[in-house]
């Protein structure tokens, strides 16, 4: 008998918490506390508790499989690499594109990055990130210069006012939720924004503004206004700090309270409570996420609390700042790596320059410098797919189109762990190692570059992410600029061309924590809280207010359309379902999708709890059980997405213009009618 | 034999360098592998020499063994459950475990539920007087201390006092129930502990007793089989033992009575505060708690106790409503009814806890009560049933059949 404890970090979302495999003679045998870990400190929740059962599930992909008609046929690693490589040879390389995942390592996404740009040509690279934060990147990068956390997880304690704005953190961040429930013991007030009474707002809120979908502008301009009526704005940060602040003013001044009362539906009084609340706070605290993201306007959300925190002074100290929460564990990462179509690795702008930089320092001529297309537009204009561990066909809007598109594509590719909803459609599908099969780094919300390791091997002739794309590009001719030996490789070579990595080994990694970039050098010990220097990372190194004004939904509601439709997760599953639906004890508390309705929405359509209804919108129709709830506003409906049988993205749609290209997965017109029973 | 008592030491000197108090502990598990006794050892190792991170290891080379030698206070290892979850219960190995009070509590009751087989077990106890959470521990060091938790080398507990050892020999002791007051010092669970010398194990090993400035161990033999171990390695010459002194026996047997009577200060802050609460402040109390639950499940996979192969709490059992976050109310009050008689306060659940429901404080306030009406206190001997078990018609006949929460 052999047992052995690894550590390793949990799978799930970008808290980033460390726990212990326990392996039994080369099987995962269970999870324990890794109470030394300074982020979770041997506390889980119900995900992380049963992060290893899904390695075990059901459809693990064991061998190649290559279509043939409508089944697939096992096949030889090399056969199969040679059949993409032969298409990927013959093809333009507008006419490929790479849709990625935030759920790979560092070191998987940085080497398929590389193939796309060195092999293929080609920037059209991208991850569901797109569906997360696409709005975050540019609108941070345009008001403080970067679009990450400011403060780190482990510091939220030193808050003593949080605004929640859009984030259901108790149940998709519970270890993010303790440190504020902590601070709350100690007198911290909270604030949650969200049209839904969550249990975040149940159970955290002291204010709870319970908006209107797709009006967080308005409120948030509302909040300002009273700021500077009060006079609480922090005159000498904005004066040393920042620039556009008179801007705002003017534009707030003309503002109308009784407008914004009327689009929020909140009432003056509890915005005013809200906004003084937060500007009297020493330490005020932003967090947000998908609710405030996930819009159309999103852009334009984020600016306005960027803007709120400047006013407020908010930044530069632990437990401060407007702060994204990432929902895949390398969401921050993906970025990091240049998995996106207008960054190169390090956030370095698609173009001349970044495309010489890396050439030189890649050794590759040719790079490409226009900004490639993005997951959707890869998915609606490129003839070859190469999809790695994503799945579209329950993620992205409008899934009844995305699977016409992917049925017409010439080539598509999935490599993954799991035959998924979307490998069904593949013509090549690759098996992958998972978490655990593989060593690798990720890096979680709050910058925190951490290892993963392996614990077990991967089933059958499953290969780490990375190592599929290095004999890919051996294929292709292009082996001597992927010679990787192993992951630690992969990851010296990110030292070298991301900056901010420069100082992290696999070494300094064994460390409970690991260490959060930027971390420039060996002696460096990391940061835990951006803009401590007093400096923005715009390039004049000041904070650029923006004047942000509401506009709204893409498809408002209208009298066929009455209701709008928000989506979203659970405690009990992650994204697509892929893992959680296989980890039987968190199917067993949520095996299928329901639909959340107000009680006297409810009443008016004659709608029993429990009773399927079909939720209908111009795109597709889906058939859930109603959850009759007090708990959500009039007018308003919210579907889980994690369920491929009852898609809610069947339902979602409008897509906000570039830069961000991000679906509006939190407003969608749909109705809502009785099912016949015969 | 049980009962006798010895100060030993190892005579490797190399064992004795590493081990804290002689290397007797240390010697004993060599020996124990070395002579065939056992096929295997369970001890705390220090991954990659981080004295804030034990790992149980499973050792079967008698060197390994080495690499476990030393005290960590820093590291509160569920070893019961590692026993019970992934070593089969002993059942098909014959092992030796290092074990701290609870450790050895937590295993006699697995025993009596035929969830670990302790014929196979040589349970080598150790004094404890308590464990410190290691994320508390590394900020306690460096905010009240002034010290650097890489620089740490040694922790000792004594006479109320932590006292710790940097790497240049020079030491630092603050009082522990000073730093417990700011929310520092041990875990909640071993402040209140009554168990700070192993007698249910089949060896109890400490540094009580011990004359001032003198590196050996005080054993005191618990079972015929630990006597047995120890009279073999004294044989082989792997250890040395001599008869304590009167005086040695007297120290020891003062700091164990001081030990217990600082736990009792202890329970006397934690439980008073409940008792004083009317019984419905004192629902109010626990069901806000309940009502920060995530339903991680965390505290019944920690709960060394819980052995139930398909719990009644897991959503497809059809009890518990799926889904819900809180869950029902009997959530929590099913898995304390289910336990709370033999919890011997190991302080995992709490551990485990991410909505810092203080459960331990729940389940030690309960068993107390439930020790006063059956005379039964948990994980001592092998004997003794659950009470639930034998229950007589006398104390059927408790006129006080909510006990604490009455």
């Amino acid at each position: 008998m052999r047992v052995e404890y690894v550590p390793t970090i949990c799978p799930y979302c970008a808290t980033g918490c460390g726990i212990y495999l326990v392996v039994k003679d080369g099987r995962i045998a269970g999870v324990e506390p890794w109470k030394e870990h300074p982020v979770n400190e041997g506390k889980n929740c119900p995900k992380g508790r049963s992060a290893h059962e899904f390695l075990y599930g059901k459809e693990r992909l064991e061998k190649p499989l290559i279509r043939e008609g409508d089944e697939f046929r096992e096949a030889s690693w090399d056969e199969a690499l040679e059949l993409i490589a032969e298409r990927l040879k013959g093809a333009e390389p507008g006419e490929v594109g790479f849709l990625s995942s935030c759920k790979l390592t560092n070191e998987d996404l940085y080497v398929m990055q590389k193939f796309a740009r060195c092999v293929v040509k080609t920037n059209n690279i991208d991850t569901p990130s797109r569906f997360c934060h696409s709005t975050t990147v540019p609108a941070l990068i345009s008001t403080v210069g970067t679009g990450v956390m400011e403060t780190s997880t482990t510091s939220l304690e030193e808050a003593d006012c949080f605004i929640i704005a859009g984030s259901n953190i108790k149940e998709n961040y519970p270890l993010i939720a303790r440190r504020i429930m902590r601070a709350r013991e100690r007198g911290a007030k909270v604030i949650v924004i969200d049209p839904r009474r969550t249990i975040t707002a149940r159970d955290l809120a002291d204010i709870h503004l319970q908006i209107n979908p797709a009006t967080d502008v308005a409120l948030i301009n509302g909040m300002m206004k009273v700021i500077l009526e009060e006079g609480l704005e922090d005159r000498e940060f904005i004066e040393r700090r920042t620039v556009g602040f008179e801007e705002l003013r003017k534009y707030l001044s003309k503002l109308d309270m009784g407008e914004i009362e009327r689009i929020t539906d909140v009432s003056r009084e509890l915005i005013r409570e809200a906004a003084v609340t937060y500007a009297r706070a020493e330490r005020g605290c932003i967090l947000y996420n998908a609710g405030i993201c996930q819009h159309v306007e999103g852009i334009g959300n984020i600016r306005a609390l960027a803007d709120l925190a400047m006013l407020t002074g908010n930044f530069g100290k632990p437990g401060t700042g407007v702060n994204p929460l990432r929902g895949h564990i390398n969401g921050e990462g993906s970025g990091d790596m240049g998995v996106v179509n207008v960054f190169y690795p390090g956030f370095v702008r698609v173009g001349e320059d970044a495309a010489r930089k890396f050439g030189e320092l890649w050794g590759v001529e040719g790079l490409p410098t226009e900004p490639g297309l993005t997951y959707m537009d890869m998915t609606e204009k490129c003839r070859i797919l190469y999809i790695q561990g994503t799945n579209p066909m329950v993620s992205a809007p409008n899934t009844n189109d995305v699977r016409k598109k992917l049925e017409e594509k010439e080539l598509v590719v999935v490599q993954d762990i799991f035959m998924t909803e979307t490998a069904r459609l593949a013509d090549v599908v690759l098996p992958a190692a998972a978490w655990g099969e593989k060593t690798g780094t990720v890096t979680e919300v709050d910058r925190r570059v951490q290892l993963m390791r392996k614990a077990v091997e991967p089933p059958g002739e499953a290969k780490p992410d990375w190592k599929i794309v290095c004999e890919l590009a051996a294929k292709m001719g292009m082996g001597e600029k992927f010679n990787f030996r192993s992951a630690e490789e992969v990851f010296e070579e990110i030292r070298r061309v991301v900056p901010a990595y420069a100082g992290i080994s696999y070494k300094r990694l064994e460390k409970a924590g690991g260490i959060q970039w930027p971390c420039p050098s060996e002696d460096h010990p990391g940061t835990d809280t951006m803009f401590a220097d007093g400096k923005f990372r715009t390039p004049d190194g000041l904070g650029h207010f923006f004047v942000v004004e509401y506009k709204g939904p893409a498809e408002p509601v209208d009298e066929e359309y009455p209701f709008a439709l928000l989506t979203g997760r659970v405690m009990f599953h992650y994204h697509t379902g892929t893992m959680t639906r296989r980890t039987p004890r968190l199917d067993a508390e949520m095996p299928s999708a329901w639909v959340e309705i107000n009680v006297e929405d409810a009443k008016a359509l004659g709608i029993n709890d429990g009773e399927v209804v079909a939720v209908k919108s111009r795109r597709g129709e889906i058939r859930v059980p109603a959850r009759v709830t007090g708990n959500i506003k009039r007018g308003v409906v919210f579907i889980p997405w994690h369920f491929s049988e009852t898609p809610a993205n069947a339902l979602t749609g409008p897509i906000a213009e570039p830069p961000s290209r991000m679906p509006e997965f939190k407003y969608s017109a749909v109705k809502i009618e009785k099912v016949e029973v015969r | 034999m049980t009962g006798e008592m010895y100060i030993a030491e190892a005579t490797d000197e190399r064992i004795r360098e590493r081990g804290e108090h002689g290397g007797v502990v240390t010697a004993l598990l060599k020996f124990a592998l070395e002579s065939g006794m056992v096929d295997a050892v369970l001890a705390v190792k220090k991954r990659n020499g981080n004295r804030y991170d034990g790992v149980p290891s499973l050792i079967t080379e008698p060197e390994e063994v080495l690499e476990c030698a030393g005290v960590l206070h820093c590291a509160p290892v569920n070893v019961a459950r590692c026993v019970k979850e992934y070593l089969d219960g002993a059942k098909g190995v014959r092992l030796a475990v290092v074990c701290k009070p609870c450790d050895a509590r937590a295993m006699i009751e697995l025993a009596k539920r035929e969830q670990i087989n302790l014929a196979n077990v040589i349970m080598i106890g150790v004094n404890c007087t308590g464990t410190l959470a290691p994320s508390v521990a590394r900020k306690m060091l460096v905010e009240e201390f002034g010290v650097d938790p890489e620089d740490v080398v040694r922790e000792d507990i004594d006479d109320g006092k932590l006292i710790i050892t940097l790497g240049d020999g020079s030491t630092r002791e603050k009082d522990l129930k000073e730093l417990e007051e700011r929310g520092y010092g041990r875990r909640e669970n071993c402040r209140r502990c009554e168990v700070s010398v192993p007698r249910m194990a089949d060896l109890a090993c400490g540094k009580w007793g011990v004359p001032e400035g003198r590196r050996a161990t005080f054993v005191e033999v618990c079972s015929e089989r630990g006597g047995e171990l120890l009279k073999k390695a004294a044989e082989a010459g792997v250890i040395r033992v001599e008869a304590p002194s009167k005086e040695a026996i007297d120290e020891r047997e003062r700091k164990e009575r001081e030990a217990l009577e600082r736990s009792k200060e202890w329970q006397e802050r934690y439980f008073g505060e409940l008792k004083e609460m009317s019984s419905e402040e004192r629902r109010r109390y626990w069901f806000d708690y309940f009502d920060r639950c995530i339903k991680c499940f965390g505290c019944r996979d920690a709960c060394p106790i819980c052995y139930c192969k398909e719990c009644y709490l897991e959503a497809w059992r059809g009890f518990i409503r799926g889904g819900e976050v809180p869950p029902e109310r009997a959530f929590p009050l099913i898995r304390l009814a289910h336990v709370a008689d033999s919890c011997v306060n190991c302080g995992q659940c709490q551990d485990a806890c991410p909505a810092e429901i203080p459960l331990s404080r729940l389940y030690q306030a309960v068993n107390k009560e439930l020790q006063r009406v059956f005379k039964y206190v948990p994980g001592m001997s092998v004997e003794e049933r659950p009470p639930l078990t034998v229950i007589t018609e006398e104390e059927l006949r408790n006129d006080d059949p909510l006990l604490f929460l009455r």
